[in-house]
């Protein structure tokens, strides 16, 4: 329907193909659907296409379960999509991409601060990094 | 009529053939047979469950009823249709039906059981402790073929890894679902509800349930299929799956085994001479080395000939099977004589 001032066909200046998470479910329920959309678009608007999914909470058998469509990720990151953090997260932890730093990063700080509260700094021996 | 009664008739070979080639293919393939329960036989002339020759053998012992093949399955009850046929009509409709029958009764492959996956693909043992629960990763891609999927799963010590088997079903029946199929096995599937499901003698029912919800090769497969055929062999509830696709894989386990002699006395019972012959054949074809098929090879035995040697060589329960030849012997001796 091209009528004049027709929401269906929006055109946008700038911007590019972006693969994120697009949030859905209900209350204290959600669920992402990993999609490749433009950048400009609504977080849960209209996407390109749907490459997969993520239940963030664990199932009856104690796994969160993802599903990626890898030849059409293949296929969007070859036309030039970018990635968000949270799904070039993922992607690294699933073993398609390297492994975000950020990762390592924060799992380096979680094991500081644990150590941190387990021994708080009485004795002053320096807590050496850990090198993975 | 008399093309109602008759097994092996006239079909096309060549269309069944990739009917099953198409269903079952990449399977039926030679050196996938399931191991003998004993020892080891021979090795490179072993026949597998998928040879030609074994599956004629099977095939004509498991019979042509049409009664049984096509009773009817529990659907909405509608009211039957009736049509006036000629003659040659009548015969076209039931070669059709024992073609379709021929289909139906193709028999579910019998295979070894899977090797458990065990591969790490990385670890990463810094990130211990980030999270609580595991990640499972399932690749869906659409074409590529389910036995060749990536699923892996992050565990929460860091550590990569291919998924388990049973993780492996789950997942694809998750994405991927099947007709008949649940994500989590039904209950009745456990030892302990299966002694209700035979006790009603619903033993068809469960081995069909079986094969559509496990894979051929899974353990459980296997396990619900030796517990059916045993608790068969222990009542001689044998003619419950005559008829049925499920009959070939029963009488292979069973002559693995050697147990044969229940069935033999079943079939002599029933008058079924024929089968009889094919089960001590297909038995010597697995067993070379027994003395009795050295006998049946040097002496070209046939018919009654044979299974008398075979039941004083090989069988357990000689008394039985003696008696129920006689049996037979009589009868059919009072019957040419009247």
């Amino acid at each position: 329907a091209l009528l004049a001032g027709s929401r269906l066909l929006k055109g946008y200046r700038g911007g590019h193909v972006v693969i994120r998470f697009a949030l859905g479910g209900c209350t204290n329920r959600p669920f992402f659907r990993i999609v490749a959309a433009h950048s400009r678009r609504a977080r849960d608007g209209k996407y390109l296409e749907q490459l997969g999914c993520l239940d963030p909470l664990p199932n009856a058998h104690g796994e969160r379960v993802a599903g990626l469509n890898l030849e059409r990720l293949r296929h969007w990151l070859g036309c030039g999509a970018q990635l968000s953090r949270p799904a070039e997260k993922l992607l690294g932890l699933a073993g398609f991409l390297p492994l975000h730093p950020m990762t390592v990063t924060g799992a380096e700080r979680l094991r500081r601060r644990a150590r941190e509260v387990a021994a708080p700094p009485a004795a002053g021996s320096s807590g050496a990094g850990d090198a993975p | 009529m008399a093309a109602l009664g008759a097994r092996g008739s006239a079909a096309a070979p060549a269309r069944l053939s990739r009917v099953v080639r198409a269903l079952w293919g990449w399977r039926a393939r030679r050196g996938l047979g399931q191991d003998a329960g004993a020892a080891d036989e021979g090795e490179a002339a072993r026949p597998a469950f998928a040879d030609e020759a074994v599956q004629t053998l099977l095939r004509r012992m498991t019979g042509l009823d049409l009664q049984k093949v096509f009773r009817p399955v529990k659907t909405e009850l509608k009211p039957p249709k009736y049509k006036l046929m000629t003659e040659a009509q009548l015969e076209e409709a039931t070669r059709k039906a024992i073609e379709e029958a021929k289909e139906k009764l193709i028999m579910p492959p019998v295979l070894n059981e899977r090797e458990p996956i065990d591969d790490v693909l990385a670890e990463d043992k810094f990130l211990e402790g980030t999270e609580t629960t595991k990640y499972v990763f399932t690749d869906l891609t659409y074409s590529i073929p389910h036995r060749e999927r990536f699923i892996v799963v992050r565990e929460p010590n860091g550590v990569l890894r291919k998924a388990t088997w049973e993780e492996r079903d789950r997942m694809i029946q998750i994405f991927f679902p099947k007709e008949g199929r649940r994500v989590i096995p039904p209950v009745v599937f456990k030892d302990e509800h299966l002694v209700t499901v035979f006790q009603q003698d619903r033993h068809e029912d469960i081995l069909n349930r079986c094969i559509a919800q496990f894979e051929p090769d899974s353990p459980d497969y296997i396990r619900v299929h030796h517990r059916t055929y045993d608790d068969i062999e222990k009542h001689a509830k044998y003619d419950l799956l005559r008829s049925t696709r499920h009959f070939g894989g029963m009488v292979w386990y069973l002559v693995n085994r050697k147990k044969t002699d229940g069935l033999l006395t079943d079939m002599i019972h029933r008058d079924l001479l024929d089968d009889a012959t094919s089960l001590i054949t297909l038995y010597h074809m697995l067993h070379p080395e027994c003395q009795s098929a050295k006998e049946a090879k040097e002496r070209k035995l046939q018919g009654v000939d044979l299974i008398k040697v075979f039941v004083k060589t090989e069988s357990q329960k000689e008394g039985y099977i003696q008696l129920a030849l006689e049996a037979y012997e009589e009868a059919m001796a009072t019957s040419t004589a009247s």
